[in-house]
């Protein structure tokens, strides 16, 4: 049955090529794998199909191994290559972890792109696109100090600790209320899940709502249960900051009881990334003097933007986050590939 | 956790012959299921039987079949080890820990992470053994406390500074489709087998699993001999961890999941299937490898197969729930016939 | 029995409820806002949850047996009901009972299989527990269902009086069933003799495939109810629901007394436990203690609380003869 479907989505491909003629129908078939599943990446979805349209490519599928394991999503790579896709945007299930199965789909002829999280260098990834955790975190708490008065404590909920972005997470909050002159009371994580995060931090705001000024949570779960949290308190003296675009928070941030939320974008990292590996495949290589960042794990990153949505912005936070898309896109082959 | 009287006592009753037989059926059965969905993928999934895919295959299987042995060892004294998957992770990052942090030569720090591996278990078989509880809320307990220990010692950091020689390990191919990880399972299935044919060591092992007071009044020290299984079954544990860790070519805390508990399945799915009693007493060696290669071979089928990614757990509950039913109905027809 | 006080600390509920009494005067002493209303409520949320999920595995570890897939038919009940709001659009008491119907059915079909086929419980709800987390793995594809109704957050969210909230009433009318059912009704006297002696309770006329059924078919229905319970806290129906209820519903009934050999549960102590669990948890977050710890300090509980009760039981029958 997947065969049928695959062969009508292979003409209904044809057609559209024909009708758009981007680039001559070619062989290319990426595979946009997440580390699990996860609402942030929903959007990558739609981004490959979008992506798969407008630049004539085989397929661009989204396949998601269906636990957060990191061997899970590494026997699903060894799987999808076997499969004959020749291109991957891979979420590192670790940062560590998954490097030496995206060194075997390079040996392989399979280009390889780190998405919405980085592989420690060195890695045979061509370079990784997607929201720098640490800087977020870090313009997450500037923005919180911002909205608070003279008290500075501020509270930081997180995710896995086996997660080692948790790390990062932690010393940029640390490091940004260092700067600010704020205090971080306290660090609860291990709670991207709705359980623990659901116990964890009500037991908090219930023993210490009267001592926290400021919450930042850099996690998807932490920052709706948070928000729920608050809204539940009725307390509007304690600002917080978020991270993401589930429902709650934005219904939190209209309704005030969040100051905003550092958005990331998660449909520029699979649609441009889906771009960029048909290009590697089409001998393009990324240039030696491309100004790519380092971050904590690599130096060949690319940032997908991120930014703070408050209440005036969180209306049309799909707008920014498609201008923020359009304006990497109009320059990312100038700037970072040397095609022949 | 009590079997049926009836199968119970005439087994013990009769001798090795007809058990022996009856082991050869349920091999064999395994076996003529692995000829048979080998030939069904080879024939309907795209890239089965490509090169890589064999090796992957091959490679995944090695890992699932050290984990199922290190259960399968401390079944045998009717036993459980919940906490293998933390044994396991504890001794790989501690293999990580001395060759980054430490200095250690690689070698020296395999054997002493065993060396851990072993003692925990050891832990595990002393605190059943003394307190007379069964291993399961023991091993439950150990499980929470060793990896929370692990995790809280290492700020659950990963360790990437693996000598060339460990993580090639993993990548390595011999004859283009074996992984040198397959070697090295055989290996260990061949030194398990020889112990318990052989060795007066596995013969009491399987005397004190089948009786342990008959065995006691025999001469057998239980209590030694069941310390003696689960710290068999730590190291070993601790060889499939060191095994994942050159496959992913890091040490990593979260290779086993959260607390180990992702390693459970393939644990009790390969003794099962392979015919090893969850009363104890009885094992084997080559049933249990057969039943771990079954399952993962059926896994990356069904992934190659493309149906349905998300419900190949839903199918491996159904082939547990299959296979023992299947015993089950086997063994009675086997006692009937002895009646006739 | 011997009258007076030395029957009260005979009383399986006893050792429990000084340690309860002991852990919240500490942790009150050195922090007063943990008596705070807010925090009384929390606290309860969080122990009207968990009590169902310890008397769901109790209600097996009374027959003598261990259920792994409590979690797991929790997790199915759970996005079944938040499914059935939002793809259907069924009104919430009818999703509920749906829901709660389905955790019975999966609860049923493992005591059946158990009970005919007399294969050890333990591999049985090992296989259900990966199919019964596969479904829910399959009807979700991982993404949680959003449209939980907002009479069902309602409910989550307010409190029936003071500091106690509604989750705790069902909860607590399922304390008081189970009481009345071990101590009063037939069923409940039956699945404590097979867990205490199989062979007797048979030879006694008891039937033991229809006890061990219906066991199966109560811890289901509990294990579903807290599912539902939590999708009303949680607001959202989460398919990862029920993952890590394993050790929790272990700990609470052993750290409660309970005999895993069966034959023995005590619906008060288990209560405790689950009080006493939740109060640790909480002082770790109060204590600002480092959270890589919780692990260990739950296991070293289960250990000790084991430990205890052996220690115990050993005292209890030295008078029978035993080591």
């Amino acid at each position: 049955m997947s065969r049928v479907t695959r062969v009508l989505a292979c003409a209904g491909l044809a057609l559209s090529v024909g009708s758009t003629a981007v680039l001559a129908a070619d062989d290319s078939k990426f595979a946009l794998v997440p580390g699990g599943p996860h609402p942030y990446f929903s959007a990558w979805e739609q981004a490959g199909k979008d992506a798969a349209r407008d630049f004539g490519l085989a397929a661009a599928d989204y396949k998601v191994p269906q636990k957060w394991e990191l061997s899970q999503q590494n026997q699903l790579l060894e799987s999808l290559l076997s499969q004959g896709y020749n291109g991957f945007l891979i979420f590192p299930g670790d940062s560590v972890g998954t490097g030496s199965t995206a060194a075997e789909l390079v040996a392989n002829g399979a280009p390889v792109i780190a998405g919405a999280g980085c592989l420690q260098d060195p890695s045979d990834a061509a370079f990784c696109l997607g929201t720098d955790t640490g800087n977020s975190a870090y313009l997450g708490t500037k923005q919180l100090i911002g909205a608070l008065g003279d008290s500075k404590r501020i509270v930081h909920f997180t995710g896995f600790l086996v997660d080692p972005n948790t790390q990062l997470r932690i010393d940029a909050v640390q490091r940004a209320a260092d700067e600010a002159g704020a205090q971080v009371v306290q660090v609860i994580a291990d709670i991207d899940a709705p359980e623990p995060a659901e116990e964890k931090i009500n037991a908090y705001l219930a023993a210490h709502a009267g001592e926290v000024d400021g919450i930042i949570t850099t996690a998807w779960v932490p920052a709706v249960v948070a928000a729920n949290a608050l809204r539940k308190i009725g307390d509007k003296r304690i600002k917080m900051v978020g991270i993401d675009h589930d429902e709650v928070v934005l219904q939190a941030i209209k309704d005030g009881f969040v100051t905003g939320t550092m958005l990331q974008n998660p449909y520029g990292q699979a649609y441009i990334g889906a771009f960029a590996l048909d290009k590697l495949r089409s001998g393009c290589t990324v240039k030696q003097d491309a100004p790519l960042m380092a971050n904590a794990l690599t130096a060949k990153f690319i940032d997908s933007g991120t930014a703070f949505v408050g209440a005036d912005g969180v209306d049309n936070y799909v707008d920014a986050m498609r201008a923020a898309t359009k304006a990497l896109f109009d320059t990312f082959e100038a700037t970072y590939l040397t095609c022949q | 956790m009590a079997l049926p009287d009836s199968p119970a006592s005439p087994a013990t009753r009769q001798a090795k012959r007809p058990m022996a037989r009856y082991f050869l059926t349920n091999e064999f059965g395994l076996a003529a299921l692995i000829v048979l969905f080998a030939v069904l993928f080879g024939v309907t999934a795209q890239g089965f039987l490509s090169p890589f895919n064999l090796f992957a295959l091959g490679r995944t299987a090695s890992i699932n079949i050290m984990i199922g042995l290190a259960m399968m060892v401390v079944i045998v004294t009717g036993g459980l080890n919940l906490a293998l998957g933390a044994i396991g992770v504890c001794a790989a990052i501690f293999c990580g820990f001395l060759i980054q942090d430490a200095g250690l030569a690689w070698p020296l720090a395999i054997v002493l992470a065993l060396a851990l591996g072993a003692a925990l278990g050891s832990i595990n078989g002393w605190i059943t053994v003394r307190s007379g509880l069964h291993s399961f809320i023991i091993t439950l307990a150990t499980m929470s406390i060793f990896f929370g220990a692990m995790i809280f010692l290492t700020r659950a950091q990963s360790y990437r500074g693996l000598p060339p020689e460990l993580t090639s390990f993993g990548r390595i191919k011999i004859v283009e489709i074996v992984s040198p990880l397959l070697v090295v399972t055989v290996v260990v299935a061949l030194l398990l087998a020889y112990l318990y044919r052989l060795t007066a060591l596995g013969r009491e092992m399987l005397a004190a699993g089948a009786k342990a007071e008959a065995a006691e009044l025999s001469g057998v020290r239980v209590g030694r001999v069941f310390i003696i299984c689960h710290m068999l079954s730590g190291a070993i544990a601790a060889v499939a961890a060191l095994m994942l860790t050159a496959r992913n070519g890091a040490a990593i805390p979260s290779m086993a999941g959260q607390l180990g508990q992702d390693w459970l399945l393939p644990a009790f799915l390969a003794p099962v299937l392979g015919g090893t009693l969850l009363t104890g007493g009885r094992v084997s060696v080559l049933g249990t490898c057969l039943g771990a290669f079954l399952v993962t071979m059926l896994t990356s089928g069904l992934l190659l197969m493309q149906i349905g990614e998300f419900w190949i757990q839903s199918f491996l509950g159904l082939l547990l729930l299959a296979a023992v039913l299947i015993d089950k109905s086997r063994r009675m027809l086997l006692d009937r016939s002895k009646l006739s | 029995m011997s009258p007076g006080l030395s029957r009260i600390v005979r009383t399986d509920w006893f050792g429990p409820f000084v340690i309860a009494l002991a852990a919240i005067a500490i942790v009150a002493a050195f922090n007063p806002s943990f008596l705070s209303p807010l925090n009384i409520q929390v606290l309860l949320l969080a122990i009207s949850i968990n009590a169902l999920i310890a008397f769901s595995q109790m209600s097996i570890i009374a027959i003598g047996q261990m259920n792994l897939s409590v979690g797991a038919i929790g997790g199915l009940v759970a996005i079944s009901f938040a499914g059935m709001m939002e793809v259907w659009g069924f009104p919430a008491p009818v999703a509920a009972t749906l829901a709660l119907a389905l955790g019975l059915v999966c609860g049923l079909l493992n005591g059946l299989v158990i009970a005919w086929t007399g294969i050890s419980a333990f591999i049985i709800t090992l296989a259900s527990l990966s199919l019964y987390k596969g479904i829910n793995l399959g009807i979700t594809q991982a993404q949680p269902f959003y449209g939980v109704l907002d009479a069902v957050k309602a409910f989550g969210q307010t409190n029936v009086l003071g500091p106690i909230p509604w989750l705790a009433v069902p909860t607590a009318i399922v304390a008081l069933l189970l009481w009345y059912m071990f101590n009063r009704l037939p069923v409940g006297r039956f699945i404590l003799a097979v867990g205490g002696n199989q062979h007797a309770a048979e030879l006694s006329g008891i039937s033991v495939g229809f006890t061990v059924t219906v066991a199966h078919a109560i811890s289901g229905l509990l294990a579903g109810l807290a599912g539902i319970l939590l999708v009303a806290r949680l607001q959202i129906g989460q398919p990862t629901i029920g993952d890590d209820w394993l050790i929790l519903s272990f700990a609470a009934p052993v750290i409660g007394g309970a005999v895993l050999a069966g034959g023995h549960v005590s619906i008060p102590a288990t209560l405790l436990g689950v009080v006493i669990v939740a109060i640790i948890t909480q002082a770790l977050v109060l204590f600002n203690i480092d959270p890589y710890l919780v692990q260990v300090v739950l296991g070293f509980l289960i250990l000790g609380a084991v430990g205890l009760n052996r220690f115990r039981e050993a005292r209890l029958e030295r008078p029978a003869g035993r080591i």
